[in-house]
């Protein structure tokens, strides 16, 4: 069994993990940022599906998804787990066998280990890969900093406040520039004018006839190809994978807490974005722990409510009908010994959830795992939903609380106009499709589209209703829950994960209420936060 | 966050000329009844209407109340439900978005104004973002071409071509060019074939009366001044070929009630290697109206005076002989120098006080009052398109079939003309106002002399050999302008400085 952990630190940091500097440039040879390892057919039969150790562990630990065509990313690891020798497989391949010393990892692509037979050597291979790799990365697309280069804000922000100021004919005026400008194909400024565009007419014309979403949104693709964006985009970026990361390192962490007290189940109430994927390698974690018995896992899923306008809900909480992953999340589950039950809320708004619904015990360690979902809340008085949710949570005792959430101003029209709302939805979308972008190296694919859609309906909806962490650590307490900070481990997991990713990424820890914050190019994009009662 | 150029279409009144101004034809109404045409924006309605430009400059300004957001969003509405926007694949799938939008011609028109005045916008002001205009250049590459489609697609080619070299030449702030922004793009005409220009002067004069409105009225008015003078010596800033000469020769050698046939002197001046060659050297153009003069019994002689290399003018340079009647001549509308450097101008007209000239004639082209157009760059820049496309209808309307000889003559004279306007605006927008030169005059003490009824009617008689839509209108008593439809476009008018007693006509508070 491939053991997915990786910990490394950076050469200029003084190491815990010195020992498995070689687990460091096996991920860079390995590389899961680089596009040709999807795309090339060849590299993928040879590499992938020849029956080597590698591809049998990394097949067996994915064969939930049930899919030969997909390809797993042995580094689409969800999950920090304790920091362990990488000796966790016996079998090599012969070739690698004769010309690995014995520290090698068995993991490494034949084809690197023939170049490379000397540490040393291969070590600097590595390391120019991967400044060859960041760069390229940060040339693309105008990967760079200034604000010059985003020319589509440059026509969208201006007609959302000429829409403020009812100055009609200056809004024709861009919206016509934008027309001729807007692309659902080219680089980020494109497509952000693309989706922008699309936004500014349905807003203009909401009173009489509506625009459709984009054509692309998970809803309505199909389950496959949606199956296949989940996992390539996890891959290429950590917008979601990061919150997924620092939450199960985060159970983990309650878990081994909570172990003290005896409990045998550990039930995740699972309010997110994240449509199955975040869980095979808690689960997978969970097998191999070391401290106490193997739990009973329960996870309630509670799915987004579908509305008529689909646009209107939270972007990406909305999967395809016939997306099946509970019965694939239990195939999995069952090959590695875990007892897993799953129960799928279906037709329940947030806001009508009762703890009956939920149907938790004391015995149980709940803990509740939300993502990018309760920011659809209202937040305004007289209908704070959203404290009322939060009331809601702390009724339910739950060991722990996870609370993920964008992290960004309020865009709703009480919080400020039109105009204001409009640049803050903006903003967003350009972090999500500059950083996807550059995460898929500019190229094109349907995977790419699916994201880039569906993240579009934040720029659609009326009601995204942001905050700034600030505001949620504060709606938080007002309820009765207090900060835990994140453990060491959950830290370093979250930064190795980024290393993995474009070199815009970066993670900042919240002095205050110790929250774990993901950034793009020095701007905030999310939190993650963890909460326990009082 | 500031919008852009606070640019309000409402305040654009491009139509106001024939209302706002007391113009002596009225017959052209019927011709600008689009006046009338109903301000409803319409996605696709722009159908049918060969004066394109007016109709979208029209649908631009029109009443904000009326706008047909509705309408907008239901004509694109197939586009966005459909699987690949059809409009918006300007990289991918350039070929596609060519065939699917030639559909209309003045949708892609209105689309065209729509994407200059965002690239001008872009420009300058306080967001300016080189990226933008970078991204609409290409964009608009993309769909016009100097040399194909409709009268916009080739005006806007044109001013593309202008705004690149804007672009680029604003990347390098300290780079001055000091004669009008005359870079790379601008300089074509140096490389056409001389024949080429000869063909496209030739094609001008006998398309449109631009060329003769000038040389005619200035002409006519040196006659009227020099009428019982035995010598006369014209000082001529630009002669190019000197045809306007020709003509003034004839009328001399002619006149029947004065005193005998005067002698004419003229002086022209003479530039380094900064001005067009392709017609001829001033040396060639002096032993031609010698040997026009000698034919016809004209006594004659022709001399040259060196401009200094910076283009301006020092009066000291030229020979005087006393007792001669001195004109000042300084054309600046096209075919002359596209894009002569505003100082050099003015070198020379201040110069020219000094030498006491009984007439200075000047003809230029007209551009709207900036603050009409809401000031600023953008403001000239929309008017600029709007005079220019004025000119390009007036050049259909005069050859209507003969596209070929079309393109050339927009190659050679106005496709320069407009590289020199941008650049003279933009110029204008980093260093201070800019005002048209019949201002200047008045700023600098000339004053004005009356146009003569029959010069006017000269004029009038002119324009009849042409297309209807073209007419004269007197402004104040010493300017006449020739316009296309309710376009003003080029003028003519006649000043005087007198040292002692600086004439102010008091008639004569020039507002151009």
């Amino acid at each position: 069994m491939i053991t997915p952990m990786t910990i490394h630190e950076e050469h200029d940091e003084p190491s815990l993990y010195d020992h498995n500097d070689h687990i460091l440039d096996w991920l860079e040879d390995t590389v899961p940022f680089l596009p040709s390892f999807f795309d090339d057919p060849s590299y993928t039969t040879t590499s992938i599906t020849n029956p080597t150790a590698i591809v049998s562990d990394i097949t067996e630990e994915f064969q939930w998804w049930d899919d030969q065509d997909l390809i797993i990313d042995p580094n689409l690891n969800l999950i920090n787990p304790t920091p362990t020798t990488p000796t966790t497989t016996t079998t090599t391949t012969t070739t690698t066998a004769n010309l690995l010393p014995p520290s090698q990892p068995k993991k490494r692509k034949p084809a690197d280990v023939n170049l490379e037979v000397n540490n040393q050597r291969r070590r600097s291979v590595g390391l120019t890969k991967k400044s060859t790799v960041k760069s390229a990365g940060n040339n693309y697309n105008n990967c760079n900093n200034s604000k010059e280069g985003r020319w589509a804000e440059q026509l969208l922000l201006p007609c959302g406040v000429a829409i403020s100021a009812g100055n009609l004919t200056r809004v024709q005026h861009l919206l016509y520039v934008l027309h001729e400008l807007a692309s659902s194909s080219g680089d980020a400024n494109h497509r952000l004018a693309n989706y922008g565009l699309r936004a500014l007419i349905h807003h203009l014309s909401s009173s009489t006839t509506t625009v459709g979403p984009a054509s692309s949104i998970f809803a309505s693709t199909e389950p496959r190809l949606f199956q296949r964006s989940l996992l390539k985009f996890y891959e290429v970026s950590p917008w979601f994978t990061f919150a997924n990361t620092i939450s199960n390192s985060s159970i983990l962490q309650v878990l081994a807490q909570a172990s003290k007290s005896s409990s045998k189940t550990l039930h995740i109430l699972d309010i997110g974005v994240s449509h199955g994927i975040q869980w095979p390698t808690l689960l997978e974690a969970l097998s191999r722990r070391s401290s106490g018995p193997t739990p009973l896992v329960r996870i309630t899923v509670v799915n987004s409510w579908i509305s008529d306008h689909s646009y209107t809900v939270s972007p990406f909480s909305i999967g395809p009908p016939g997306d099946d992953y509970t019965t694939r999340l239990r195939r999995f589950a069952k090959s590695i010994n875990i007892d897993l039950e799953i129960q799928q809320l279906n037709t329940h708004p947030l806001q009508t959830l009762t703890p009956e619904m939920i149907n938790t015990s004391p015995s149980e360690t709940l803990v509740v795992c939300t993502q990018f979902r309760l920011h659809n809340l209202n937040h305004n008085t007289p209908n704070d939903e959203r404290t009322e949710f939060l009331q809601f949570l702390a009724k339910l005792k739950p060991s722990a609380v996870i609370l993920s959430e964008n992290d960004a101003a309020c865009s709703c029209t009480q919080c400020g106009n039109f105009s204001i709302g409009f640049t803050r939805k903006v903003e967003y979308l350009w972090r999500f499709l500059e950083s996807t972008s550059c995460a898929f190296k500019g190229r094109d694919c349907e995977e790419r589209k699916v994201f880039e859609g569906e993240a579009s309906k934040a720029i659609m909806s009326e009601i995204e209703m942001n905050d700034g962490r600030e505001k949620w650590c504060e709606k938080m307490r007002q309820v009765g829950f207090v900060s835990e900070g994140f453990g060491e481990d959950v830290i370093d997991g979250g930064k190795s994960l980024l290393r993995k990713y474009d070199s815009n990424w970066e993670m900042k820890v919240d002095e205050k209420d110790g929250c774990a914050c993901l950034l793009w190019k020095g701007e905030r994009v999310s939190f993650c936060s963890l909460w326990k009662l009082n | 966050m500031a919008m852009a150029m606070e640019v309000d279409f409402s305040d654009f009144d491009f139509s106001g000329y024939s209302t706002t101004s007391t113009t002596t034809t009225t017959e052209d109404d019927v011709t600008c009844n689009w006046n009338d045409s109903s301000p409803v924006i319409d996605w696709d309605v722009f159908s049918g209407d060969t004066d394109g430009f007016r109709g979208l400059i029209e649908s631009m300004m029109s009443d904000p109340d009326e706008l047909d957001i509705d309408h907008m969003v239901r004509g694109d509405h197939h586009e966005y439900s459909s699987d690949s926007l059809s409009f918006g694949e300007p990289i991918q799938n350039h070929d596609s978005v060519t065939t699917s939008n030639t559909s209309s011609d003045d949708s892609n028109g209105l689309r065209l104004v729509h994407l200059l005045m965002a690239a001008a916008e872009a420009l300058t002001g306080a967001n300016k973002s080189r990226e933008l205009v970078k991204v609409i250049l290409v964009r608009l590459k993309e769909l016009v071409s100097p040399t194909n489609g409709t009268n916009m697609e080739r005006l806007a080619a044109y001013f593309t071509e202008a705004l690149q070299s804007l672009l680029e030449g604003a990347g390098h702030v300290h780079s001055k060019q000091h004669h009008g922004g005359t870079h790379h793009s601008i300089s074509g005409t140096q490389n056409l074939h001389p024949t080429d220009v000869l063909a496209a002067f030739q094609l001008l004069q006998d398309m449109s009366p631009y060329v003769k409105f000038g040389h005619f009225t200035a002409n006519q008015a040196i006659l009227e001044a020099v009428k019982h003078d035995r010598r006369v010596h014209i000082i001529d800033y630009d002669i190019m070929e000197g045809i306007q000469w020709a003509s003034l020769m004839q009328a001399l050698v002619s006149r029947k009630d004065g005193p005998p046939t005067p002698h004419l002197r003229i002086t022209a001046l003479a530039r380094g290697n900064t001005g067009r060659k392709s017609i001829g050297t001033v040396q060639e153009t002096g032993r031609r109206l010698i040997a026009f003069a000698a034919s016809i019994g004209l006594p004659f002689s022709f001399h040259q005076c060196r401009l200094d290399p910076d283009e301006s003018f020092r009066p000291s340079n030229l020979k005087l002989v006393k007792g001669e009647a001195l004109i000042i001549n300084c054309m600046l509308h096209f075919p002359h120098f596209s894009c002569r450097a505003p100082n050099s101008v003015a070198s020379f007209l201040s110069g020219a006080k000094s030498l006491n000239p009984k007439l200075v004639t000047l003809v230029e082209e007209e551009m709207g009052a900036s603050d009409e157009y809401g000031g600023g760059f953008v403001g000239r820049f929309m008017d600029s398109l709007h005079h220019y496309s004025a000119v390009f209808d007036s050049l259909e309307a005069g050859f209507p079939l003969q596209n070929r000889a079309r393109a050339l003559v927009e190659k050679v004279f106005l496709g320069p003309r407009i590289a020199g306007r941008l650049a003279g605006i933009y110029r204008t927008e980093l260093e201070g106002e800019e005002c048209c030169w019949g201002d200047w005059m008045v700023g600098a003490g000339y004053g004005g002399v009356g146009i003569s009824f029959f010069n006017h009617c000269q004029s009038k008689l002119l324009l009849g050999l042409f297309n209807d839509g073209y007419r004269v209108e007197e402004l104040h008593n010493n300017k006449i302008v020739l316009g296309w439809k309710s376009r003003r476009l080029i003028s003519a008018s006649l000043w005087s400085y007198h040292q002692t007693s600086p004439l102010t006509s008091s008639d004569s508070d020039v507002s151009c």
